[in-house]
């Protein structure tokens, strides 16, 4: 089976040079064409994109452009659609996550872009969405208008599915040209998005592109780099640091690196009663895209004192792990990563020997692994792909000091808790570096218009544009009508 | 679901314990056979391992931990396999560690700077695998060569395995005008170069023997005062251990074609060893024409090509982690789990260096990474 990646308007297919991804799920095989653009066709693209940027995109209303995306996110919520039909049944190919859980996660991800989240989405940034289509008046007197990037480009990293769907839709509102980098992880989802959109409103053909060029080729990343307005890259620090450095100092730089998640559960949560449920949460955002995900749990921190410890909640979890194993099978692992979380494995086995507090619970065919530990001097990492480590604390007040040195790195921490635990909490790990708190059971699922990684997601794109009184009352001196 | 937790269970005695004397004597007399069959190997292994079972307690408790005792595993391939970081945290001896006779350390070059120690009460068992296998591999039908050692001797690294060895060799099968090119001052290339000339003149046959990266700034030097040699047929290499980032990195490749160049020794006459601080005995190629060249080890040693998380033997072809069961290490643990990649071919394994930790997939922070966040 092959599949064409991408979506580059203005150039025909035949003068593009196509190179192959492979991936290979079992006995299924797909073949993932994607584009390697020369320097002038990207240059060509780029012009076209901001082209239309400036003339179709920007005269569009931002009530039009909801209008458009949430048609478009309809389409894929349908289980009928083409597009649909061929996210679920190539997703889990490239990806190698679990069809259904790709299916699931795909249908609760896109829900959150539907037109009243979308509205939603605005409202985070700006307090009066009219100022994104003209100028409007300003408190402090004068007028202002927000401006989106003529050419805003991303480039994407990593496996999760759909992933870049966050991007294009912040850039659509913001009225941004956009050209996007897939990543080979997942190459596809992005162009599909961007053909559908054309699909649905054809006067977007020329105001988005979705491109690839292989990690390191920098002559192609700077073709496109020194056109943008503004870059949003994901990545690791290593990678974000070696594309800041081709990234003109003209140009606005939003990157968006690895992050780390964890889970916090109260001592008044685990009564026998509600601490299998607390426990089935947990596991559910360790199972979901085997913790790939910046919002995916790394460790959990569980307060002693509860009608259920802390080690016993480990066995919950373990327990809750084997079930969502059968469910939702972990995606197969190259012997890169086997070996990687086998060394995890096996050192926290051995640590264990020579520490009856610790507990190690692992499946037989190293499918899951849960390990309980009263360690709290250092802060022990889990390996991903469905290991994770449980740490008792006497209070979860505890943690704060313990992520805070992490705090360049922090982002998501899932809390079940009473309320008046959870709103103190909030406030030292806000203070630590946390930018998003949330249920367990929600941490991979993150709400429409959350502000990603604590920035605006729209905000952070445009310039403002204002006119001031001044200008104003000066222009009045010359009007036709003045005595 | 395996419920793995640190406890005293009821000791089982296996079968047929001996003691330390007993075990000495029956693998030396092991080692001395021509071979060994699976049964036999098989045997001896069980034996072994009932022996390790039976007095070195942390490895008791690990093998309790996976649900194995020595009573239970009847072939050699359910041996549990210690992962050899384990020795870092765990003195994994069954001799009490201040009666052994030698201690050899790991080198420490992993990131966290720990070494692990292998105590062995004497070196008998472990010289006689030595000899035994080196004598078959190396000298290639000669009783005796002249040696030059690459390497610091054992006065100057009294833990390393690797010095041993390489004493070993010099001392059982150099002749007399043998010697260590590595001293306090660094690289002896005086004696170097006349042993060269020496050997260019006589047709003398000379053994070359060192860690590679010695090897490499030994190379250097040499291109520096534009010296090459064209040494005698019969004269051989032996580089063990790569780079270790002590040295440039070369291909491997390229760093036998200027092994040959420099020294006019065939590539089918660079053999390269493969040993480690955790085992008793060594593996070599027939040369390295080709690379990766195929390794193998004695009849006393097994190897096993394993998916790490599963631990299930991998197919012929297949790229996974290497397992050892080495009977000559009998004081320690002979099963060990490596951080080396290989895939299993007709007579032996191919090595492909150190298993790679994975990139990240996603956006979520990977080990290695946090890790190094952790330390600033």
């Amino acid at each position: 089976m092959t599949e064409r990646a991408g979506y580059l308007p203005g150039i025909a297919e035949a003068d593009i040079e196509w190179q192959t991804l492979d991936f290979q799920r079992g006995n299924a095989a797909l073949h993932v064409e994607v584009p390697v653009l020369d320097d002038a066709q990207m240059d060509a693209l780029a012009v076209r994109v901001k082209l239309a940027s400036r003339t179709i995109l920007k005269a569009l209303t931002v009530s039009e452009i909801v209008d458009i995306t949430d048609r478009a996110i309809a389409r894929l919520l349908d289980r009928n659609d083409p597009y649909r039909r061929k996210c679920e049944a190539l997703l889990p190919l490239v990806t190698g996550y679990d069809a259904e859980m790709v299916r699931l996660g795909l249908t609760g991800y896109l829900k959150t872009f539907r037109k009243p989240n979308l509205q939603k989405f605005i409202a985070e940034d700006f307090a009066n969405p009219k100022i994104l289509d003209e100028f409007q008046p300003a408190p402090k007197g004068g007028f202002t208008k927000a401006i989106g990037p003529d050419l805003l480009v991303h480039v994407w990293a990593g496996n999760v599915p759909g992933l870049p769907l966050w991007s294009m839709v912040a850039g659509l509102l913001v009225k941004a040209g956009s050209i996007g980098k897939v990543p080979s992880g997942e190459p596809l989802f992005a162009g599909w998005f961007a053909q559908l959109l054309v699909e649905i409103e054809p006067r977007l053909t020329d105001c988005l592109a979705v491109v690839w060029w292989k990690g390191g080729d920098t002559a192609r990343e700077d073709a496109l780099l020194k056109q943008a307005d503004t870059v949003l890259a994901y990545g690791g620090n290593e990678s974000l640091t070696e594309l800041r450095k081709h990234v003109p100092i003209t140009t606005r730089y939003l990157p968006h690196g690895h992050k780390v998640s964890f889970g916090m559960v109260a001592g008044a949560t685990l009564d026998t009663r509600k601490a299998a449920g607390v426990a089935q949460q947990a596991a559910y955002d360790v199972v979901r895209y085997d913790q790939q995900g910046c919002f995916s749990p790394h460790l959990f921190f569980v307060e002693r004192g509860g009608r259920v410890s802390p080690r016993e909640f480990t066995r919950y979890v373990a327990h809750a792990l084997a079930g969502f194993e059968s469910k939702y099978p972990r995606r197969e692992l190259t012997i890169a990563e086997a070996g990687g979380i086998a060394a995890w494995r096996d050192a926290a086995e051995t640590e264990a020997l020579s520490h009856p507090d610790m507990e190690v619970i692992a499946s037989e065919t190293g499918t899951w692994c849960a390990v309980y530990s009263e360690d709290t001097t250092t802060l022990n990492p889990s390996g991903l792909n469905r290991t994770i480590r449980i740490v008792a604390v006497d209070a979860l007040d505890d943690v704060a000091p313990l992520v805070a040195p992490f705090k360049a790195f922090l982002q998501t921490a899932g809390i079940a808790a009473p309320p008046e635990e959870l709103h103190r909490l909030a406030n030292v790990l806000g203070t630590a570096g946390v930018t998003r708190i949330c249920a367990l059971g929600n941490m991979t699922a993150p709400e429409a218009g959350w502000h990603h990684d604590g920035r605006f997601n729209l905000l952070d794109l445009i310039s403002m544009v204002e006119i001031e009184q001044s200008a104003e009352t000066a222009a009045e001196t010359f009007a036709p009508y003045t005595d | 679901m395996v419920y793995a937790q640190a406890s005293a269970n009821c000791p089982q005695p296996g079968p047929a314990i001996m003691n330390q004397a007993q075990i000495i004597e029956d693998l030396l007399a092991f080692i001395a056979r021509d071979g060994a069959d699976d049964d036999t190997f098989n045997a001896m292994a069980l034996r072994v391992f009932g022996y390790q079972f039976e007095h070195n307690q942390p490895y008791r408790r690990f093998c309790q931990q996976r649900g194995r005792t020595a009573r239970m595993v009847k072939d050699w391939r359910d041996i549990p396999a210690v992962p050899i970081n384990a020795y870092k945290d765990l003195t994994l001896s069954c001799c009490a560690p201040e009666d052994a006779g030698a201690v050899f350390m790991t080198s420490g070059t992993t990131k966290d700077g720990l070494r692990g120690k292998c105590h062995h009460p004497d070196l008998r068992v472990y010289d006689a695998s030595m000899k035994t296998h080196f004598r078959d591999r190396f000298m290639a039908g000669q009783t005796k060569m002249r040696i030059g050692i690459v390497f610091p001797d054992e006065t100057m690294m009294p833990n390393s395995s690797l010095a041993h060895y390489l004493a070993l060799a010099m001392r059982e099968f150099g002749t007399p005008d043998s010697h260590s090119l590595i001293g306090p001052d660094g690289l002896d290339t005086n004696t170097l170069y006349a042993a060269l000339d020496h050997a260019e003149a006589t047709g003398e046959p000379y053994a070359l023997l060192g860690a590679t990266y010695s090897f490499v700034h030994l190379m250097d030097d040499m291109r520096e005062s534009g010296r090459t040699a064209k040494l005698p047929a019969g004269s051989r290499i032996l580089d063990t251990g790569g780079f270790k980032g002590q040295s440039r990195e070369l291909e491997m490749d390229d760093f036998y074609n200027q092994l040959s160049a420099t020294f006019g020794v065939p590539r089918s006459d660079c053999i390269n060893m493969y040993g480690m601080t955790e085992l008793s005995s060594e593996f070599y190629d027939n040369g390295n024409t080709v690379v990766p060249s195929v390794k193998s080890g004695p009849h006393w040693i097994r190897s096993r090509i394993i998916n790490p998380l599963t631990g299930v033997e991998l197919p012929r072809g297949d790229t996974g982690v290497i397992v050892h069961c080495d009977l000559a290490h009998f004081n320690c643990v002979s099963t060990i789990l490596t951080e080396d990649a290989g895939i299993a071919v007709d007579d032996g394994f191919m090595l492909l260096g150190r298993v790679q930790g994975a990139e990240a997939k996603g956006c979520s922070m990977a080990v290695d990474a946090f890790l190094e966040a952790a330390r600033g």
